[in-house]
């Protein structure tokens, strides 16, 4: 075999190729994923309230926002009352 | 055989898969792009799966006026080897073959030993020299969807593909002591 023979037959061997029988399987499926993604809407109130009520830091969250809140209202009102 | 225009026109009206048949048409050239580039065997397929992915979610950005399709995906193709390379640690080219192994290229073994040898060479062919190569010669693409692909002048590819061609024959060449 002379050497542009072998470079010929490497050529050729470098061309062949198998791949794997799962494969558009797998890309459909992460395309699919990708549309689900993109679908699901920026802000989820179920998701939230979900989130909020199995975690006991999300609820001590929203009790201390909800006191920092309050208390910011009775300031004001108090602050409204005195500036009269 | 559906046109391509066709296909990546019913995906984008939400036809997904449709998107299945420029699967079938390109699996191959991308995942044998990609591991011929990378000289990865182990992770070009989920290379090639982000290539994949990349063309559906930027589909409606593709111009056929610009450029056919499968330029405009081995351009992702060789975009996302070239990121994954540089990732990578260098490649570790060990030495080739000692010359002085008698050869015999009918036989199976030496034939090995001359495609190792080839395979050592084009890895250390400068990067560009080499896709340019693999480009022409295992994609069978064209100098010019080469050059867009590469973002240069058409001259530039020839000039790249003739020398690296030159590199392999000459290495090939020595190798065997000059038996031609």
């Amino acid at each position: 075999m002379k050497t542009e023979e072998i470079y010929n037959a490497w050529k050729e061997q470098k061309s062949q190729i198998d791949v794997d029988k799962g494969f558009s399987d797998k890309v459909m499926s992460r395309i699919n994923q990708y549309e689900r993604q993109k679908r699901k809407p920026v802000f989820d109130g179920h998701r939230l309230i979900e989130l909020i009520s199995t975690r006991p830091l999300g609820k001590a969250a929203v009790v201390a926002a909800g006191a920092v809140i309050g208390f910011v209202r009775i300031a004001y009102v108090i602050y409204a009352f005195l500036g009269c | 055989m559906t046109h391509e225009t066709e296909i990546i026109r019913r995906v984008l009206e939400g036809d997904i898969e449709s998107f299945r048949l420029l699967l079938a048409r390109y699996e191959k050239p991308v995942v044998r792009m990609i591991r011929n580039i990378t000289y990865d065997k182990e992770s070009c397929e989920d290379l090639a799966q982000d290539v994949f992915l990349t063309a559906y979610e930027k589909l409606a950005s593709f111009d056929r006026a610009r450029s056919s399709f499968s330029t405009w995906l081995f351009t992702i193709a060789r975009n996302k080897s070239l990121n994954a390379l540089k990732k990578k640690k260098p490649l570790s080219i060990s030495e080739p073959p000692e010359k002085s192994n008698p050869h015999n290229p009918s036989d199976d073994m030496a034939e090995r030993e001359f495609y190792d040898r080839l395979d050592k060479t084009l890895q250390t062919l400068p990067s560009r020299q080499r896709r340019a190569f693999i480009l022409a010669e295992f994609e069978k693409l064209s100098y010019a969807e080469i050059a867009q692909i590469e973002g240069t002048r058409l001259g530039t590819i020839k000039s790249r593909i003739n020398r690296a061609k030159m590199k392999l024959r000459t290495a090939l060449k020595e190798f065997a002591g000059d038996i031609v």
